[in-house]
């Protein structure tokens, strides 16, 4: 399949405008998950500009792919994704997590226009996921899929692997599983509290197609999503594990636990966003609501 | 005599498949102990295996209730409110979804299959979630009645089923209402209280204290959240001494609504019947209403004993 240049221009741009908007909304609201937010941000670009069947005019489109948020704490960068992509004005992220806020801290399928399920306690995701995809069969529709983002940490929890198995024995290929391999949980690194290798192997044992990418290569990420949905149909789930780094785009929140949940004051966020700006090579911005006094 | 309330709970399913095309069940390896068989054996593409997975049958649910189906994710009591109570909760409460949630096997019935497996703290569970309707039908009549406005009504909504065969309260007619009691028979002594299979031990107790010339009122609080406030203040406000009876535990369940109730309407001495915080151990079901002190003579005991307290106020 061709990409152009333009194409991958473009989304690398989105993915920018997702970190940068991420660090907006978390400093904003003084409260967030940066490192999570940042390692999804090709993915989402990818996801919201590219491969999704969706339409911001029209989210209860009956014909629209699903996409599922398990590891929901990292919802500032999909609430950038959607802003983008027209499901609300981007001016609203200024809301994140105020009291009465259709953006709230987690998952809330009820506020917010573009999400498809609640949630924020982790490993419940793919198990909603398994029940879209079972429901698109009785709804006898082969033409969408239902996509579900999880958490390398989040696959600590059990209830991952009931869904897992389920999606196995039901050979549910209308489900594409993603994984934020970013190596990175809350408080340390996966492989020193709870590790999760062999992880492919684990996928495949329940039955699942494993893809892997560098989640952070837009030019890879479209090859293997497009690979995931339109060649490899026969009869698997498909688990695309996309290897990422926790909190990339800035130096110090790069695979650094201590930005799992972090805010920065305002100060500091202006100078990452001015950094990652410089990273990106853009022109220089730093936080939009900076007061003289922050600095 | 009435069939078993699990078999009424199967064929009701069936019925209600047949006028809903998107109503799914759902099972966690215990369909011919649940009876969600019979709907298993009508429309077998309609009914969906979980396995003993049932956080994960929850969630399908929810993905399902999304799309527009009506889902009865169908498991004993204990996995539902206890094992799953998180899935039910941000899954399928926070959203509002439209899941119906059958709880098998609750209380004292479950008898042999002990602590593990006897459910007293799913109404406390349940109540104590938002959005989550609650229902302890009184027999089968008010079964099927609660499963068809189950349907009928959006949102989530977590209903009991006893392993146990339930003498009538209700005819074939009856219809339920989210938040509406019945009064079974009027008194003026003391207020007695029952929800489930209790209520049936309230008329008993009721004909025990009548001997004695104690009228009891007999309420039926079918519906336990929303709960019938007005009938209960109403009633409360005339006897001033109220027995509760729950084939639950006594903490969280229908004598905490009623007490919490009670207390900011129409203070009253209460007393309340049913599972005094401890497991469910293995016994026979007699043997365990003896020692857990849920008969109808322990019931009219409660409400002597409640008479007489408020003699001293």
């Amino acid at each position: 399949m061709r990409i152009s240049s333009d194409e991958i221009t473009h989304l690398e741009e989105i993915a920018y405008q997702i970190r940068r908007l991420s660090v907006e909304m978390i400093t904003c609201g003084q409260w967030g998950h940066i490192g999570g937010s940042f390692s999804i941000a090709e993915i989402l670009a990818c996801l919201y500009f590219h491969e999704l069947q969706v339409d911001p005019g029209d989210p209860n489109w009956p014909q629209r792919d699903i996409f599922l948020l398990s590891k929901a704490h990292a919802v500032p960068a999909l609430y950038a994704a959607l802003a983008l992509r027209g499901y609300f004005p981007t001016e609203e992220i200024y809301t994140y997590c105020e009291l009465g806020s259709r953006l709230q801290s987690h998952t809330d399928m009820r506020r917010t226009p573009g999400l498809e399920a609640s949630g924020g306690a982790l490993g419940q995701g793919l198990s909603i996921a398994v029940g879209m995809a079972l429901g698109f069969h009785f709804l006898e529709n082969p033409y969408n899929r239902v996509y579900c983002l999880l958490g390398d940490g989040e696959c600590n929890e059990g209830q991952v692997w009931e869904a897992a198995m389920s999606a196995g024995h039901y050979h549910l290929d209308n489900l594409i599983a993603i994984v934020d391999y970013n190596k990175v949980m809350a408080k340390g690194f996966v492989w020193e509290l709870m590790g999760v290798e062999p992880f492919a192997d684990k996928w495949r044992a329940f039955g699942w197609e494993v893809l892997e990418v560098d989640g952070h290569d837009v030019d890879a990420l479209l090859h293997v999503l497009h690979e995931a949905r339109r060649v490899r149909v026969h009869g698997q789930p498909i688990v695309i594990v996309a290897h990422t780094v926790k909190g990339r785009g800035i130096r110090e929140t790069e695979f650094n636990y201590r930005w799992h949940t972090s805010h920065p004051a305002p100060g500091v966020a202006d100078a990452m966003l001015r950094e990652l700006a410089r990273n990106y090579a853009r022109s220089e911005e730093g936080y939009s609501r900076l007061d003289k006094s922050d600095a | 005599m009435p069939e078993e309330m699990r078999d009424a709970f199967g064929k009701t399913l069936v019925e209600l498949g047949h006028e809903f095309p998107n109503l799914l069940v759902l099972d966690a390896d215990l369909n011919t102990s649940s009876k969600t068989v019979y709907f298993k054996e009508v429309f077998p593409t309609r009914f969906i295996q979980c396995g003993i997975a049932e956080q994960n049958m929850f969630g399908i649910a929810a993905g399902l209730a999304i799309q527009g189906f009506i889902p009865f994710p169908s498991t004993f009591a204990v996995f539902a409110a206890k094992r799953a109570l998180d899935q039910i909760s941000i899954s399928i409460a926070y959203p509002r979804l439209n899941v119906k949630i059958p709880g098998s096997y609750v209380g004292v019935p479950t008898s042999r299959a002990g602590a593990s497996h006897n459910a007293f703290s799913d109404l406390a569970n349940m109540r104590a979630l938002p959005y989550m309707r609650v229902a302890d039908p009184g027999d089968n009549h008010e079964l099927s009645a609660v499963m068809r406005a189950a349907v009928m009504t959006d949102g989530p909504i977590y209903f009991r089923i006893t392993r146990y065969t339930l003498p009538h309260l209700f005819d074939a007619e009856y219809e339920f209402e989210w938040g509406k009691g019945q009064q079974l028979l009027a008194g003026s002594d003391v207020t007695l209280i029952g929800t489930g299979m209790m209520t049936n031990l309230c008329l008993e107790a009721a004909e025990i204290l009548a001997k004695d010339r104690i009228w009891a009122e007999v309420l039926h609080c079918g519906s336990v959240k929303p709960i019938d406030a007005e009938l209960i203040a109403a009633s409360a406000q005339k006897t001033r001494a109220v027995v509760t009876a729950e084939n639950a535990s006594i903490i969280g369940g229908l004598g905490s609504a009623v007490a919490e109730l009670v207390s900011e309407r129409a203070p009253s001495v209460l007393r309340r019947i049913g599972v005094q915080d401890c497991f469910i151990e293995t016994g026979g079901i007699s043997e365990l209403l003896a020692h857990l002190q849920m008969r109808p003579e322990d019931i009219a005991l409660a409400a002597r004993d409640a008479v007489e307290a408020k003699g001293a106020f």
